[in-house]
């Protein structure tokens, strides 16, 4: 194997506020190879955001951040500003959650990807404004002539987002962040948008690191999926693998309470009880464990993420991860027998709190 | 309080304080805040107890120490008739905090009633608020105010009461912003469809989400007061002489500064000292009540 | 663009009406003309018409204030009584001018610190240059202009007793025509200074806000996002927006310059339009103050619509039909 695109190892974002420490990555490995889409599923507060953007660095200075992040084999954290804005939006970009915001509101959408353009590429401004061009039609903005010069308020929503992607792709990245790029967005509007990604990614080969909440939008997608929970990496794997043989309570419960998640017998919604772990405060052992219906005892040693299947890769984080598929089937039977009495989610959370 | 046990009883949260503690919490983390706060104190007692203990009465001559800078005797000088500085000052003091006081809560009284139902009633009153505030664009306070004072008197109490109806519009309009925005929020509605009357929905409802802005205002009304006080005292159409004011202070010893400068930088120096303490103690106000409102 | 502008200068026209009829009836109540002929004995009955008849003190509030209107329309603000009756509009404007002398240079100085401030202390929020602007524009909002002036004075007088020199005046207007270059100049100084650290103080606050708004939103990651250079990044796309709500705290400003500032004016001895309103004020003349509010008036909505104007052409999201 050659190396990877990305090579992130042990990374780890601390913000001080006046309330204490907020860790909100706490040790993530990952790397993403060329070409490949991988998907960072998590609720908002696991760290997916805050690690995407400390690979950008474009986190605020108030943020300390430790580990390595190699890119193309160049450390990011050692490089200085000059040679990260180098890699800024030309080997390595990154479009917004929300398209409506992220755009600047007093310049025309084209002046943006030339802007883009000519701060890596020494063109002329009607070379560049040729090629934005290209790259609206390329994202499928009709009559894109005309509409390079609209405002971003004078385009819709989808329209939006597609010109952002258009500005992220303008120097051919070899890594494209996308963090929650169809969250603001309507749902008809989503997959209208993720089939741009596609086509972007067919036609450059950029590598795609796809940030979501949504593990819906993943499906058709991702290569590989990795689930993120109170900072920390819950599951890996390549996407398949994760949605049908998943060795983990927190994805197993991200499924079960997405209504188009694929794989799921059709059952009624589960919402996972409770909400995400305040990162100040981290509760003992497994970060998990509070809301898990499957907690024990063990859980309030801090579960290490394991290999469960070298062959594809396969980690998890969870003690339990090798009973898990058949706790899942008990607990389903028993459900099914008596409504809900089962498994009181709360009496496990107490055992481990 | 009912939301710190609910909270509790679920587990999720494992510090819940009352609203009250947590803002107090936050206002002492405002150093300059509680520096402010602990000056302003010592102040408001040097004006209250100083006189008393003084062994000069505020209009005692001492006529072996006419016009003299400060000494031992008297520590801010003496006026041109043997009157003690410091006694004045401090009974200057006194009345100045006393207007700026009256004025900051006739204008927030003013200012939350006529806000709170332009806000919550919107259309005509609104825009009749609207326009009074844009006629106070063209007429000049100062007109207003010099009419009135030579109609009304200028006591202390009337001074105060005119520059309060020149400055509610300042917190009317703050009140409105906020009465709009919680207007048409769900537990307004709520309130409404269980049946709670208007009166109950502006004042029980809506009112202690405003009150944040409403006391921080108030807070930076001092400050402004205190400079409108003294800035209408020193060009002589304030609190009318004898009653010493801080301005009037000021005024009486501006003919003097190129031989006893202390007499007109004292005062100043209370004035510039209450009104930074009073935007200091606002500010960490802002903070306390208003978390979301930081500047971070 | 200009239909909207005449049409917001027409809308403006009740209010100004509104507001001029306030102050003709205030300052006509509150003075009688009438009441202090009645106590001089050396003016006989004869003088006493003529002075009726002149400014037609037998009609009603009213119908002079129509009068009033129709003269002023034609530029006819009538005589300042309490200035040996020289003409009102003359004397409004040639005193105009002179707070212009200090309002310009000040307004100037004014935005390019609080600019300069203000991002500044934005982009470097929490560090040590930032709380010292924040503390100084604490001190220059808790300052009354009139403490501030009287320090500057007191400098002035203990430099030229020590040294028996003093860089600036303390009052009074030198002209380049009159005085020379230097002594314009060295008059000028004390009261464009004191005009400037009040206002800049809370200007700087304002710029400072809408520079962090905007430095914290979405757009300016994007931009970052981009790797554009740092200053690109905060003067092409911070600035640039930060600028929009600035316009109108400006046009609000630069008209309260212009209309003249009572206090420094008074403690500089400066011959603008603040101590010509104050005297005219204190003095009931009628015509005087009623030229001076309409200038000031117009002022302010001038300078309103040319920040709504202003408005439109920073911000690409605002139309103007």
């Amino acid at each position: 194997m050659t190396t990877p695109l990305l090579e992130v190892d042990d990374l780890r974002v601390t913000f001080r506020t006046d309330d204490g420490d907020v860790r909100a990555v706490q040790g993530l490995s990952f790397t993403v190879a060329e070409g490949e889409t991988l998907a960072v599923v998590g609720e908002s507060g696991s760290g997916k955001t805050v690690a995407a953007l400390a690979i950008m660095r474009l986190l605020p200075r108030t943020a300390r951040v430790e580990g390595t992040i190699r890119f193309r084999g160049t450390s990011l954290l050692d490089l200085d500003e000059d040679g990260m804005r180098d890699l800024q939006g030309d080997d390595l970009a990154m479009i917004f959650q929300d398209p409506m915001t992220a755009l600047n509101p007093v310049f025309t959408v084209g002046d943006q990807i030339v802007e883009a353009i000519r701060t890596h590429r020494d063109v002329t401004e009607s070379a560049a404004r040729a090629r934005a061009t290209e790259l609206l039609d390329l994202v499928g903005i009709p009559e894109p002539k005309q509409r390079i010069d609209n405002y971003p308020h004078e385009f819709s929503g989808g329209m939006r987002q597609r010109a952002m992607i258009a500005m992220g792709i303008a120097n051919e990245p070899k890594l494209l962040i996308a963090d929650e790029p169809t969250t603001a967005l309507d749902v008809t509007v989503q997959a209208q948008v993720m089939e741009v990604v596609r086509t972007v990614q067919e036609a450059t080969g950029t590598a795609v690191m796809l940030v979501t909440h949504d593990l819906g939008l993943v499906a058709g997608t991702a290569d590989r999926i990795q689930v993120m929970y109170g900072g920390r990496l819950f599951e890996a794997g390549p996407t398949d693998t994760v949605f049908y043989g998943s060795r983990n309570p927190y994805t197993l419960g991200l499924m079960a309470s997405i209504p188009s998640a694929v794989g799921r017998t059709a059952r009624r919604l589960e919402p996972i009880p409770g909400s995400p772990p305040s990162l100040i405060a981290l509760p003992e052992g497994c970060a998990f464990s509070p809301r898990c219906a499957f907690a024990t005892e063990a859980c309030r040693d801090e579960p290490e993420l394991r290999v469960v299947d070298a062959a594809s890769g396969h980690a998890t984080r969870c003690h339990r991860a090798e009973e898990l598929p058949d706790l899942v089937a008990a607990r389903a039977t028993a459900t099914a027998g008596s409504e809900g009495g089962a498994a009181e989610p709360g009496a496990a959370g107490d055992g481990a709190a | 309080m009912s939301d710190a046990t609910l909270d509790a009883r679920e587990g999720l949260t494992t510090v819940s304080r009352s609203f009250g503690r947590q803002a107090w919490d936050r206002f002492r983390r405002h150093r300059l805040a509680m520096i402010a706060l602990v000056l302003l104190a010592l102040m408001t007692t040097a004006f209250v107890v100083g006189p008393w203990l003084s062994p000069y009465a505020f209009s005692d001559q001492d006529f072996s120490a006419l016009n003299q800078g400060p000494s031992l005797a008297h520590p801010f000088g003496t006026d041109p008739i043997g009157r003690d500085l410091m006694v004045r000052t401090f009974i200057g003091g006194r009345y100045s905090l006393r207007i700026a006081l009256l004025i900051a809560v006739l204008t927030t009284a003013i200012g939350t009633v006529i806000g709170a139902l332009s806000g919550y009633f919107g259309g005509r009153l609104g825009a009749a608020i609207d326009q009074v505030i844009n006629l106070f664009l063209i007429v000049p306070s100062l007109i207003i105010l010099i009419v009135l004072a030579a109609r009304y008197g200028s006591g202390p109490n009337a001074i105060a009461i005119v520059i309060a109806l020149l400055s509610w519009p300042l917190i009317a309009r703050i009140v409105r912003g906020s009465f709009l925005q919680f207007r048409d929020q769900e537990f307004v509605l709520a309130a409404r469809a269980a049946g709670a009357s208007t009166r109950r929905i502006m004042f029980r409802h809506i009112l202690p989400n405003v009150f944040g802005p409403i006391v921080v205002n108030a807070t930076l009304l001092i400050g402004i007061a205190i400079i409108l006080e003294s800035t209408l005292g020193f060009l002589g159409l304030g609190v009318r002489p004898p009653v010493p004011t801080l301005g009037n202070l000021i005024a009486e010893s501006k003919g003097a500064l190129q031989t006893k400068p202390s007499a007109a930088l004292i005062p100043g120096g209370f004035i510039v000292t209450i009104t930074l303490c009073a935007n200091f103690i606002g500010d960490g106000l802002r903070d306390a009540l208003d978390p979301t409102s930081r500047k971070s | 663009m200009l239909a909207y502008a005449v049409r917001r200068v027409l809308a403006t026209i009740p209010l100004l009406l509104i507001g001029t009829f306030v102050v003709y009836v205030l300052v006509s109540i509150s003075g009688d003309p009438l009441a202090k002929l009645a106590t001089c004995t050396q003016c006989d009955q004869q003088a006493f018409d003529r002075i009726i008849d002149l400014y037609d003190l037998d009609k009603p509030i009213p119908e002079r204030y129509v009068n009033w209107v129709v003269n002023a329309v034609q530029g006819d603000f009538g005589p300042a009584v309490s200035f040996g009756s020289i003409d009102a509009g003359e004397l409004v404007l040639e005193r105009a001018a002179n707070s212009a002398r200090l309002a310009i240079p000040a307004f100037l100085i004014i935005v390019t610190i609080a600019i300069t401030l203000g991002v500044y202390s934005a982009v470097n929020q929490y560090s040590r240059l930032d709380y010292a602007v924040t503390g100084l524009s604490f001190l220059g909002i808790s300052l009354p202009t009139f403490v501030f002036a009287l320090l500057l004075q007191t400098i002035m007088i203990w430099m030229l007793d020590a040294f028996g020199w003093r860089p600036f005046f303390v009052t009074g207007m030198r002209t380049v025509e009159l005085d020379g270059f230097l002594p314009m100049l060295r008059s000028h100084v004390l009261p464009v200074i004191t005009l400037v650290l009040v206002i800049t103080a809370s200007e700087s606050r304002f710029q400072r806000a809408a520079m962090l708004e905007v430095i914290n939103s979405d757009y300016i990651r994007t931009a970052r996002a981009k790797g554009l250079p740092n200053r690109k990044v905060i003067l092409r796309h911070g600035l640039r927006n930060a600028l929009i709500p600035m316009a109108t705290i400006w046009a609000i400003d630069f008209a309260a310059l212009l209309g003249g500032s009572v206090v420094t004016e008074t403690i500089f001895a400066w011959p603008g339009l603040g101590p010509l309103f104050i005297s005219a004020v204190t003095q009931l003349d009628l015509n005087l103050t009623m030229a001076i509010v309409m200038l000031t008036s117009l002022l302010v909505i001038v300078f309103n619509l040319v920040a709504d104007l202003a408005y439109g052409l920073l911000d690409p999201r605002i139309r103007y039909e």
